[in-house]
């Protein structure tokens, strides 16, 4: 099984002649089925072995389903960043920007982009952003009667939601929040919250989706099976968009590992895209 | 594996996209400009949103060069094998890392796949925007 990396060396003629002449290390690589191409098989790497579902959801003692788990993107019940598969895509319709708002967004160049993105300056995600961005990081939910917990791994980022269905405070009382003012309820084995008063610094997901003042979000989560959790999120926002959207059914998994702590201490991007910016701008003079 | 590879590619293929990250590695690093380097490994720092290592490296004049490596998250490393001791048990040991080029022009500052550690074992420490493991790249 295990064959030496200079026979990658060969196939690819990717790694430097020096590399090639060292005492190869071990490494071992198997042909694809598309390409033959040869892949590495390297510690980390993530098979994608697919959870069954598991039997049926768990419920807490008023009845609703229970959907408190550490929750994994994608059907594997682990970590997706080095999956051996990229991710597998949601299928939605295309969302539904005012003219003036596409091309706010086709305007930036990629590193514009970069720059503004919450996620890439490590700034407060939001709703749905804890959801939407950083998908290659686990959600704890943490379930009670009346009480929804969602812990997202990325940034250490959090909210708690109230899910009897009460009121959004009064006009006069709201303030613009990165989560927004939120509530919620369950119809069905379904629980929508829904979330208003934005701060507009927010994406709505990692495309460059800027957003108004009016955006309102509605997200619905439901736990078909005990291992499989299923997110969809509605979005109006009439001075962005046309119309009201909603994405489709996006897929996690339940893991067995615990949230591991991540802050956000020492981001070198920022630094390191403004240089980039300053480049391409002299380039483009 | 190799019959897993077989088996689901046909099947996912057509609906992926790559996953998403803090941000994007092809804006940000070269991945027509990657290479290996061998040298000593001097630094571990293990922060997010990224970690780094450094090398020491003898150029082809003889003198010794600090070579920079941003990593994955600690979160992403953790899970996948590179914790913090394992990356330090090999600090003032000879590495190969593979790397892709910054495209700002910072020289020696590089974005890793892998590294090749000391006892040979081939780590996976980022993105694979070379195909190396990723099934249909």
């Amino acid at each position: 099984m295990k064959t030496c990396i200079g026979v990658m060396v060969a196939i690819t003629g990717l790694l430097p002649a020096v590399a090639a002449a060292q005492e190869p290390p071990v490494a071992a690589v198997a042909a694809t089925a598309r390409e033959g191409r040869p892949l590495i098989e390297a510690r980390g790497n993530v098979e994608q072995i697919e959870l069954p579902p598991g039997g049926p959801p768990p419920r807490m003692v008023d009845g609703h389903v229970n959907l408190s788990g550490v929750w994994f993107a994608g059907r594997t019940g682990r970590a997706n960043a080095w999956s051996i598969l990229p991710r597998e895509r949601v299928q939605s319709d295309p969302v539904p920007f005012q003219p003036w708002a596409r091309a706010r967004i086709d305007a930036m160049s990629q590193v514009e982009r970069q720059l503004a993105s919450p996620s890439v300056s490590c700034a407060p995600v939001g709703t749905p952003g804890m959801f939407t961005m950083n998908h290659g990081y686990p959600s704890q939910i943490v379930m009670q009667s009346g009480l929804f917990v969602h812990l997202a791994e990325a940034d250490n980022s959090w909210r708690v939601v109230h899910t009897d269905g009460r009121p959004h405070k009064p006009a006069e009382e709201l303030a613009p929040l990165f989560n927004g003012d939120q509530t919620a309820h369950w119809e069905g084995d379904t629980l929508l919250i829904d979330s208003i008063s934005f701060d507009e610094r927010t994406w709505v997901n990692g495309s460059g989706w800027f957003h108004s003042d009016e955006l309102h979000v509605i997200e619905r989560l439901r736990r078909p099976s005990m291992n499989y959790l299923e997110y969809q999120y509605s979005v109006e926002d009439p001075k962005v968009l046309t119309k009201p959207w909603t994405s489709g059914w996006d897929i996690y998994t339940l893991g067995s590992e615990d949230l591991i702590e991540n802050f956000c201490t020492n981001n070198e991007n920022i630094e390191q895209l403004r240089k980039l910016s300053e480049i391409q701008a002299g380039d483009a003079q | 594996m190799k019959s897993l590879f077989g088996l689901v590619v046909g099947v996912l293929l057509a609906g992926a996209v790559p996953a998403t990250a803090h941000h994007s590695f092809s804006t940000e690093f070269d991945s027509a400009k990657c290479s290996d380097t061998i040298g000593v490994l001097t630094t571990v720092d293990y922060q997010n949103p990224h970690a780094y290592v450094f090398l020491d490296v003898t150029n082809a004049r003889g003198a010794t060069e600090e070579v920079t490596f941003q990593l994955s998250s600690t979160t992403n490393l953790q899970r996948g094998g590179a914790d913090r001791p394992t990356l330090m048990r090999n600090v003032g040991e000879t590495v190969t890392v593979r790397g892709c080029a910054a495209r700002n022009g910072e020289p020696n500052r590089f974005a890793a796949s892998y590294i090749i550690l000391s006892d040979g074992v081939v780590q996976r420490v980022g993105q694979d925007v070379e195909g190396f493991f990723t099934v249909g790249r």
